[in-house]
């Protein structure tokens, strides 16, 4: 909704500035997104008259202007414009203009020859393109023959008004329209409105309800349909005002009635159509439900198959528009048009917004019956549009308006008491106070008992209840004036779930360990399940659909954070950043079944990617990469920091990841999480030519295998003993296994094993490697003897020799 | 005697004198002072003389040798001294090289920001509720006084998965939930932190997936002016305390009044930027007094309790504490963007 500041003092005189008012108005729930200003950088812009034209000695393609701009003496400009002719009157920039496409003018020369100003185009005045006729949009914008010299162009232009642009809320449909603005504006200034006298005089004797039919056949989508006709209909322009009131509003120009129909609509409220009433079969009009399959042929001129639960106005034989979104083009408003039906009717909200969006259809009119219409104003709508015709003397009025209104909408009523909105607000407002800001909004208020009832006026269908009324006294009051408390009553306890805690600590301990946390978009593509070499037949391809995605990009709604922390690498990767050390804790979505029909799991996981140097770079750091264990090490300090312990840690399978690079640690049989190469396929299915490690690990998983509760080992008072155990075994066999056997064998003194070696290469024969162990023998209540801890390490010995054929060395 | 043991002193003298390591200087020592040394022989030939001079020459060689002792204690010093500064300056490095760092990672700006957040109710007595991302229609719209067809429902242009259920436009569904979970008419102060997703082209300002934090307080007596008060206590925190709160009236299907919430522009203070576009004021979140269909609806009765609920961007909050200009940095996950955190 737009309106010009003109337009508005025509209904009420105010002192305020254009910015003034819209402060007000934004700051009792009214707001104003814009103060334009058409005449900003016009101030140095007259009519100028091109006196004499002369080519430019030095160019096929300049002119050079001596022009005439009432100070008594030429000035001369350059132009490069072709469209210029002697005599012509056009807008001038003097110099020292700041044009409102943001140019400066200054003296100048253009090969040689002193140009004091520039001739004006549309563009660079920043006029309406829209609006223009085709010739006018390119080259110097030409002022009719008449205009006078020397005067500042803005008036001439018509750009000496301001506009307000309002983005209203969806419960203000009343402010849709000059009336309801102005209904404001009054209380707002305390100024009282001078509204038009509405009357109409009904002289052509033919009665309208003998000339047309006017039904409802779907009452529920259709409250009121009123209609007057109009005789002996001359098409025309509409006056000046009223081009400038619609161009004000952002409306443009097109004949008289049609002009007439948005003034209106504009002004009161209440949208309205014009019907050709020769071009109506049956002259009769009737709202009621389209039928599956019928033709709509638009105003646009596009036709449509209707679905069959849009309202339409048909007349005898077909559809004649979509019911107060567009018109039909047959009834449409012709040089030829003699004698027009005006439609004021109320149409359902809601149902009017299915079709609108439906059809990809949103007027001025369709966005005014889904914000709600005054119901009992049609008459004075159609009375107001008669009215205008009739004194431009465009058409002749017939008797009687044709109504049809089924069921009378009651006024509504509120109950309140000045403690109830007070106590909503808290605040101290007196009740005479209250009941003088509800009587300047038009609300009638009657004392009653302690309280009061309230009728609501018939343009207010947003106020139901006494909470709408606590809001409507407090705009008006003030917010600014609403005083600052907090909360009283029982003092209760902040806190945050487990699993929120949990994932704050996941999060801080991997950032303690290098880790940096990406944040990324819930949703994925099929191609990823492709890369990332999802099988054929796993759940992980049963990603949720979105039935209205953004994008192709993006269909579907991930399963995998994998997903998106390689959309995050190669993006990385690309910009040159190659030392990337990511995790993201985030959910991903498992539908129960496919397709959808209940709310799918979200499932909390973690996942994490390294790939790069080790250390910075830096002039006394390691240059080597990160590798496997790197990654491995994270993840184990992760799971000791989370309190997670005894798991087990062996090879597997896991479709990112390398298949002789692949650990899955474990707790008993559930895999907690896994670590790995990416697996080589992958990386090129990214584009990424380096190697890279991932883990992948779920949340609640990590969450049950966490200590509850948790107490430190006290300091050992008795010394350990220490023995070592070097051995070359076959290179295939498992460390984590050999470590699990010593711990098996270890007997009860056992206190830490630590692989400290691993060797293969010179003086180790062909397919063997060497392994050795740091074990520590400690008891608790006494000083160990060496032959207690040589006992356990015999144990040991043997069995790492028995089940691993391990050669024990020296 | 005595003669020779002045000679021998002489000597002795000259030699610390010139011993010019540690090692000479101990030589010296050895010469004179030691067990079979030039000064220690004489007394040792002391029972050759006669027994009034024994006490005298005694004395003498006694006194010289202290004197040798205290010049080979300072010369020791000396060289000591002399020896650590050599040392010290061979050992000079290069201080200005950069050290070993051990770099940490770095939490997410928007987790950061949250977590403050999250903090400042923590404090003012907040649980932290939670939702399902994807909701049910209902949840999401209905349950807040939004039936189908609400033209305000075009505020919030959402991803459909079916008809009936959406990528959550908001963290508000939280609210009907919590009221839900609970026995009717107990008192909330919650807030529910998460994503929400949007059919919002991808700029500078907007993307289809965002982070919301919903508040909720529900209690006997709950008004306007606590929903004012609190916001103010927590802009302040988050901002600074100078942030000055300004409500306007505006409009939600869910909350009656409504109210969105500016602040004093935290770039200018509020005397015009560009960040505030001129006005000295920012637009940072949506509040208002709980609607009573909403209480009716999660079963509390509007004629006992009130509440009112807030919603806010952290995106927004984070741009304005860490003067991001572009909303797509969060999402792009550069690391040189990541590791400033």
């Amino acid at each position: 909704m737009q309106v010009s500041i003109s337009w508005l003092k025509d209904y009420i005189d105010f002192e305020e500035s254009a910015e003034m008012l819209a402060e007000k108005y934004t700051m009792t729930g009214i707001p104003v997104e814009n103060v334009i200003r058409a005449d900003e950088g016009m101030e140095k812009v007259v009519t100028g008259k091109i006196a004499q034209l002369t080519a430019h000695p030095d160019s096929d393609h300049l002119q050079v202007c001596q022009m005439d701009v009432g100070t008594g003496e030429l000035l001369q400009i350059v132009t490069g414009a072709p469209n210029v002719k002697e005599g012509q009157i056009v807008p001038v920039a003097l110099v020292g203009a700041h044009l409102p496409n943001g140019q400066k003018i200054s003296k100048g020369k253009l090969r040689g020859v002193a140009s004091n100003g520039m001739l004006c185009s549309a563009d660079e005045l920043r006029l309406d393109l829209e609006n223009l006729p085709e010739e006018q949009k390119t080259g110097i914008y030409i002022l009719s023959e008449d205009t006078a010299v020397g005067v500042p162009a803005k008036d001439v232009l018509g750009l000496d008004d301001v506009v307000l642009e309002f983005e209203l809320t969806a419960n203000r449909g009343d402010c849709f329209s000059v009336f309801g603005l102005v209904r404001e504006a009054a209380v707002l200034t305390g100024n009282v409105p001078k509204w038009p006298e509405i009357k109409v005089r009904e002289d052509d004797a033919a009665k309208a309800a003998d000339m047309v039919k006017i039904g409802i056949d779907a009452p529920e989508l259709c409250s009121r349909f009123s209609a007057r006709v109009l005789k002996n209909v001359k098409l025309g322009p509409s006056p000046a005002w009223m081009q400038q009131r619609l161009a004000g509003a952002g409306i443009r120009a097109i004949n008289n009635v049609v002009d007439v129909t948005n003034f209106v609509m504009v002004e009161l409220g209440q949208p309205m159509h014009a019907y050709d009433y020769d071009e109506v079969a049956g002259h009769s009009l009737t709202a009621r439900r389209a039928v599956a399959g019928e033709n709509l042929h638009t105003l646009d001129d596009s036709s449509r198959l209707a679905k069959g639960d849009e309202l339409v106005i048909a007349d005898a034989e077909k559809a004649a528009g979509l019911a107060g979104i567009m018109g039909g083009l047959e009834t449409e408003i012709t040089e030829k048009t003699t004698t027009v039906v005006l439609e004021a009717a109320s149409f359902n909200g809601a149902s009017i917004r299915r079709t609108a969006r439906a059809c990809g259809l949103h007027s001025e009119a369709s966005g005014r019956f889904e914000r709600g219409v005054d119901v009992t104003k049609t008459v004075r709508a159609l009375d107001r549009a008669a009215q205008l015709l009739q004194d431009m003397g465009a058409c002749t009025v017939t008797q009687g308006v044709v109504d049809v209104y089924p069921v009378k909408k009651e006024e509504a009523s509120v109950a309140f008491t000045a403690e109830q909105i007070n106590q909503r607000l808290g605040t101290e407002i007196p009740a005479d106070k209250m009941t003088a800001i509800l009587a300047s909004l038009g609300f009638g208020v009657q004392s009653q008992g302690g309280g009061y009832q309230v009728s609501v006026p018939s343009w207010r269908n947003d106020v139901s209840c006494m909470e709408d009324l606590s809001e409507e006294v407090a705009r008006i009051y003030g917010f600014e004036n609403i005083p600052s408390s907090l909360p009283h009553g029982r003092v209760m306890q902040g806190r945050q779930s487990d699993v929120q805690n949990f994932t704050d600590k996941i999060k801080s301990v991997l950032a303690g360990l290098g880790m940096n946390e990406e944040l990324s978009f819930s949703f994925t593509h099929p191609s990823m399940f492709d890369k990332l070499q999802i099988p054929a037949d796993s759940p992980l391809r049963q990603a949720v659909p979105i039935m209205n995605p953004l994008t192709d990009e993006y269909p579907l709604v991930r399963t995998t954070l994998l997903s998106s922390i390689f959309e995050n690498t190669v993006r990385n990767f690309s910009r040159k950043n190659e030392d990337i050390r990511l995790f993201e804790v985030a959910p991903v979505f498992y539908p129960k079944a496919l397709p959808i029909a209940e709310q799918p799991r979200e499932v909390l996981k973690l996942a994490g990617l390294i790939m790069g140097r080790r250390n910075a770079l830096g002039w006394n750091q390691g240059k080597e990469e990160v590798d496997f264990y790197d990654m491995k090490g994270i993840v184990e300090e992760l799971l000791a920091q989370l309190s997670i312990a005894n798991y087990t840690v062996e090879a597997g399978e896991h479709h990112a990841m390398h298949p002789g690079k692949t650990a899955l640690f474990k707790k008993g049989r559930e895999v907690i999480a896994a670590v790995g190469e990416v697996h080589p396929a992958v990386a090129v299915a990214f584009g990424i030519p380096k190697k890279m490690f991932i883990f992948e690990m779920d949340v609640k998983t990590l969450m049950k295998y966490t200590a509850k509760g948790f107490h430190c080992d006290l300091l050992p008072k008795y010394p350990a003993i220490s023995r070592d155990l070097a051995m070359l075994v076959d290179t295939d066999v498992a460390a984590g296994e050999i470590e699990q056997t010593i711990v098996k064998n270890g007997g009860k003194f056992l206190r830490e094993v630590t692989l400290f070696d691993v060797y293969t290469g010179k003086q180790i024969a062909e397919g063997k490697k060497s392994l050795a162990f740091a074990i520590k023998f400690q008891s608790g209540d006494r000083t160990l003897t060496d032959e207690e801890a040589d006992a356990s390490f015999r144990n040991i010995l043997s069995a790492v020799e028995s089940k691993f054929h391990a050669e024990l060395r020296a | 005697m005595e003669e020779q043991i002045a000679q021998l002193t002489g000597e002795a003298q000259a030699a610390i004198q010139a011993a010019d390591s540690l090692e000479a200087l101990d030589g010296v020592r050895v010469k004179y002072l030691g067990k079979k040394g030039e000064l220690t022989g004489i007394l040792r030939g002391m029972g050759k003389l006669s027994a009034e001079e024994r006490p005298k020459v005694g004395k003498i060689v006694n006194e010289a040798r202290a004197a040798l002792e205290e010049q080979i204690a300072a010369k020791n010093e000396a060289l000591k001294g002399a020896a650590l500064a050599n040392r010290l300056a061979s050992e000079k490095i290069d201080v200005t090289l950069p050290g070993r760092r051990v770099p940490l990672g770095h939490l997410h700006p928007l987790t950061l920001t949250l977590n403050r957040i999250k903090e400042i109710f923590l404090d003012m007595g907040f649980s932290v509720e939670e939702g399902p991302e994807i909701e049910k229609d209902y949840y999401n719209f209905e349950a807040l006084n939004l039936p189908k067809d609400h033209p305000a429902r075009d505020m919030q242009d959402s991803f459909y998965i079916t008809e009936d259920i959406l990528m959550r436009t908001q963290t508000s569904p939280v609210q009907a939930r919590t009221m839900q979970s609970h026995e009717p008419n107990s008192p909330i102060r919650m807030i529910a932190p998460g994503r929400v997703y949007r059919r919002d082209d991808y700029d500078a300002s907007h993307s289809p997936m965002f982070t919301q934090v919903e508040g909720l307080v529900i209690d006997k007596g709950i008004s306007l002016a606590d929903l004012k008060g609190t916001l103010e206590l927590f802009l302040q925190q988050i901002f600074n305390d100078k942030v000055q709160v300004r409500l306007r009236p505006s409009f939600f299907p869910f909350t009656e009044p409504s109210t969105e919430v500016d602040v004093s522009c935290v770039m200018c203070h509020g005397h015009g930027c560009s960040v505030c576009k001129g006005t000295g004021w920012l637009e940072i979140l949506g509040a208002g007094m709980v609607h009573p269909h909403v209480l009716e609806m999660s079963g509390y009765d509007p004629n006992v309790v009130s509440g009112f609920a807030f919603g806010l961007g952290v995106e927004r909050i984070a741009m304005l504490s860490y003067g991001v200009s572009d909303l797509r940095l969060f999402y792009d996950n550069d690391m040189r963007f990541l590791r400033q955190f």
